[in-house]
Formats: C-alpha cells, structure tokens, sequence
C-alpha cells in the first residue's frame, strides 16, 4: 500500500503499526498481569506450602518440611475431609432442588405478559444483592428472641428453644434453604432464556398432535434444552460448592466444632483464623487442582452448548 | 383449549395470578422484611410478636451516615468498583478482541487459564496474594483489593466482550483497512465505538460483582480500607443489637444493585455466568 515518496517516518510508523504488533499490544498487558497476580504468587505459594510457616510462631517461615503439609492434609486431616464431605452433601442436595423449581417457575414465566419485565427484575433480588446482604437478612428473620421467622416456627410448632442454628441439623437444612431461595432465580433466568430461544415449531406441532405439556416438557424441551442444562448445573454445582458469604455471617462454621464447615471455611479458618500460613498454602493449592478440574468440564460443557445453539 | 365465558376467563386469571403472588411473596418477604427494619424505631424492630406497624423514622441512616462512617467505606467500595473495573476492562477488552480476531497460538491455553481464575473459591487465589502483598507491604492497602477484584471479574470481559466484537461487522472493519487504516486505527476508531453498547453493560457487571464481593475484601483489607461489604457483618455482635442499622447499611447496598439489574436485564444471563450462556 505504501507509495513512493512518502515522507519516511510515515512508512516506519506503517511498519510498526503491523497487526503483529497490534496482537502483541492486546496480549501483553494480559501476560504482565497473569504473571504478577498468577504466576509469581502461584509459585510462591507453592514454595510456602512446603514449609511450617505459622505467623504465631516466630521464625517457623524457612522451616522446609518437604510435602509433610499434603501428607497430612490428605492423609489424615478429618476437619478437610469433613469439610469436603459437607461441601459435597451440601452441592448435592441444593442444586437439584434449584434446578426443579428453576425449571417450574421458568415454564410459568415463559409466555409474555404486561409487567414481564419489572417482575423477572424482583424475582432476580435474591440472585443479584450481595450474598453478604442476604445472610444478614435471614440472620435478622432467624433471631431467637424477635426474628419473624422464628416467631412463625415457633407458632407452627418447628422450634421450641433458641434459634435454628444451634441445632446441627437445623443449621445445615437453614444454609440450604436460603441457598435455595437466593440462587432459584439463577437457575429459573438461565432455563427461562434457553426456553425462550426455542423453535416454536415442533411444540406446535405436538400439541396439533394432543400431546399433553408434560409429554411436551419431557420429549421435547427438556431433550432440547440438555446442554444448556447441562451448563447451568455445572455452574451452578461450582459456585454452590464455594459457598462461603451466607455461612461466614450465620454460622460460622458452627455449631459445635465444624458442623456447617465447609472447604471454604476450612481454608479460611487455617490461613485467617489459625494463621497456619504454610498448612493453609497447601489446602489453597489442592483448591486449585479442583478449580482446574472444574475448569475443564466448564469449558467443554460450554463448548458443546455453544455449537448446539448455532 | 380456552375457555371463552367471562367467567372461565376470570377463573383462568386467578389460576395464573395466584402462582405469580405467591413467587413474589416468597423472593421478596426476606428483603421488604429488611426495608421495613431500617425505618423503624428500635423498639418496633425487637418487638415479639413482630410489629408490622409503627411509625417511620428515618433515625437508623442518620446514625450510620453520621457516627459509623458508612460515607467512608461507601467511597473506598466506589473506589475499588471504579478502579477494578478500569484495570479489568482495559486488559480484558484489548485480550476480547485479539481472541475474537486473530489466529494466535495457545489462544485456548490461555482463555483457559483465565477462566479457571474465576472457578476456584476466592479463598484459594486470596491467600497467595495475601503472602505477595504481605511481602510487599501492600497489605491494608487499595491496591491488593483493586488487583484481586480486577483478577476475578477478567474472565467475565474477556468472553463477553469477545461475543460483542464477534458481533461488529467483519466488513465494516475490511473496508476500514482498505482505506489504509492500520489495526490499531480499526480497534480504536471502527471496532470499539461499535462494540460500545456492549462495553457498558460489561462495565455494571463488572462493578456490580465488585460492589458484592466480599471474601478477597475481608482478606486483603482492615481498618480504614475495609468496604460496606465487609463492614455489614461488623455492625452485629453477639453483645450488641445495632439491627436497624444493618437494615439501613443493607437497604443502602442493594438500591443501586436493584436499579442496575432493571437496566441491564437483556444480558443478565451473560453477565451471570461470565459470558458462558448467551442470553
């Protein structure tokens, strides 16, 4: 493109303003910032996980104990395994229960109607204000003596002394509720766009043919839908097992010892609480070994969504 | 299949409106519970059976307004969305558009690598930079929680910008560069004026998973730095009893949280899961 007798510093600015060097533009700034907040406290973290590090025991940080930290995490740690166990049952029992109602009340909101919009925004409150926010409002409507929840259980006859969570199991079955109640709407935005997306034809066709909705929703949305499903369980399975926010504020991690500990909290209370800053360094990189792994089937889960789609 | 008398119709109404009362008596109960605690009088808010009336006061905004401070961790929450969001959306939008143009090697590589930032609890990110910041003296400074916020909110810019510039015109751009602009003149004058709609909404998401997180902000700040979210839970002991105040900090977070979710409602299942659905 270049002609003759252009001044020459237009055609060494040309040169260097190659896409070559625009990608390397774009990219650079990325490669400088996953190196410094990545890379660098990745590998210093991982150099800490191999030492006895305490910072209430003064000079424990160059003590090198080798790989003792994940011996004994993973070999004989109940309070990681415990924590890793309620993760799990906690995952398991939520996500479900999310996905059903999601499901139902999506399909109740499928078709338009006046005020669509405005509705759809209060349902999604729960979703979208900070799960800090949410926690303090269950713990206020939870309050022993003057919660509103509590008054009503009382009444029904759920509770008879002091409050949900100083029951093991009530304090579990609360998380869960309230889990469910804030991330529901999640579940229910996601299947409702994934519905909404559909091709009317085959529906149509079925209820011609007098299929029922529930034949339709099993034979024909529900098979349509599986990847986007698919995606939305996983994340959601991911992001419930991060649970950290709702415990930290009503629990603690409690009652007793650990009965609403989750791996978050685990982590939590070793680096922040015990300040077992090397211990603490391996549980976060066994973390990162799930998050790689979570990761992975995230992206293939995606991947496939997004080919079906188009 | 429909009924036509006008009584069938108003059968079917009730039958469709009933469910709809109940879904929003259910998500909102716990929340208007909250409103309705940050207007009342102290006694009203410990009063057994609840009271469900009283007289307004707007008493408890006063006080946190006034004596607690909330202006202070108000602007250091401001401060950390504004600046994280800068810092993400400057490294994310320039990566979104390498990805979404060009071939490059490892591109899956590292995408992959930003993601599996955004999957792991914050807890296991945190203490790593914990350990650097503790190093560098940057503990209990802005910085540690800008860079974290940026780090976490990098891969929701990065795939949903990439789709935004995937939408802009491949031919808009090849006749820019016909008329001899360079990339550099085809990203800054054609390519990013036109993905601008799509910038903004990724900036409120942005800012909004910010203004929400608490964990890396419980970790890397104390003191004077702390945010509102990490000063909600410090309004409550087991001692003291400050609830109308919790109600009013609360109430004060999440207004503008509610307004937001009005406005970008068309990509709220792209800004909540990162990019990964396409709403």
């Amino acid at each position: 493109m270049q002609k003759i007798g252009h001044p020459s510093w237009r055609s060494t600015a040309a040169d260097f303003l190659t896409q070559r060097n625009f990608i390397l533009f774009c990219i650079i700034p990325l490669l400088l910032f996953l190196i410094l907040t990545s890379v660098i406290p990745g590998i210093l973290a991982l150099a800490d996980s191999m030492t006895a590090w305490n910072l209430t025991a003064f000079g424990s940080q160059n003590r090198f104990v080798g790989l003792d930290n994940y011996r004994k995490l993973l070999g004989d740690d109940p309070q990681f395994w415990g924590s890793l166990g309620r993760t799990a049952l906690f995952v398991l029992v939520v996500v479900p229960i999310e996905f059903a109602l999601g499901l139902l009340i999506a399909l109740y909101l499928l078709d338009p109607f006046p005020g669509r919009r405005l509705v759809l925004t209060l349902v999604m409150i729960p979703t979208m204000i900070a799960p800090v926010v949410v926690a303090m409002t269950w713990r206020f409507l939870m309050m022993p003596t003057f919660g509103l929840f509590t008054y009503y259980l009382r009444q029904l006859g759920f509770l008879s002394e002091g409050s949900v969570f100083s029951g093991e199991i009530s304090a579990m079955a609360t998380l869960m509720v309230i889990d469910i109640w804030e991330w529901t709407p999640f579940m229910m935005l996601i299947l409702l766009s994934g519905l909404s997306a559909m091709p009317k034809e085959p529906i149509e066709a079925a209820q011609m043919d007098g299929a029922s909705p529930l034949q339709i929703l099993f034979h024909i949305q529900i098979p349509l839908l599986r990847p986007l499903i698919i995606v939305a369980v996983l994340f959601r399975s991911i992001d419930a097992s991060k649970i950290f926010d709702t415990i930290y504020v009503l629990t603690g991690g409690g009652p007793g010892a650990d009965a609403t500990e989750s791996i978050t909290l685990f982590a939590h209370k070793t680096t922040f609480v015990t300040w077992q800053l090397g211990y603490g360094a391996a549980v976060c990189q066994v973390l990162v070994l799930f998050a790689v792994i979570a990761a992975a089937l995230f992206y293939t889960a995606v991947a496939r969504n997004q080919r079906s789609a188009s | 299949m429909r009924r036509h008398s006008p009584a069938g119709r108003a059968a079917e109404a009730i039958t469709w409106a009933v469910p709809l009362a109940l879904l929003l008596l259910v998500a909102l109960v716990p929340y208007i519970w909250m409103l309705l605690a940050s207007l009342k009088p102290r006694a009203a808010i410990f009063a057994n059976p609840p009271s469900f009336t009283f007289s307004p006061t707007w008493e408890n905004y006063q006080t946190i307004l006034e004596d607690k401070g909330f202006g202070g961790y108000l602007m250091n929450s401001i401060y950390v969305g504004a600046f994280s969001t800068i810092l993400a959306v400057t490294i994310g939008t320039l990566t979104a558009y390498a990805f979404a143009r060009f071939r490059m090697p490892a591109k899956h590589h590292l995408f992959f690598w930003i993601l599996s930032t955004r999957l792991g609890s914050p807890v296991a990110y945190a203490l790593p930079m914990y350990l650097i910041f503790y190093r560098m003296g940057l503990l209990n400074s802005m910085a540690a929680i800008v860079i974290a916020h940026a780090s976490f909110n990098l891969v929701l810019v990065v795939w949903m910008m990439r789709s935004f510039f995937e939408d802009v015109p491949r031919e808009v751009e090849e006749a820019a560069e016909l008329d001899g602009c360079t990339p550099f003149g085809v990203f800054f004058r054609i390519s990013l004026p036109m993905a601008w709609p799509g910038l903004a909404t990724v900036m409120i998401f942005v800012l909004l998973f910010s203004w929400n997180e608490l964990l890396f902000a419980l970790i890397l700040t104390s003191g004077e730095h702390r945010t509102i979210t990490v000063m909600i839970p410090t309004l409550v002991s087991q001692t003291s009893t400050l609830w109308g105040q919790v109600a009013a900090a609360s109430v004060l977070q999440s207004i503008p949280v509610i307004v937001f979710t009005f406005f970008v409602q068309k990509h709220l299942v792209q800004g909540l899961t990162f990019g990964a659905v396409k709403g």
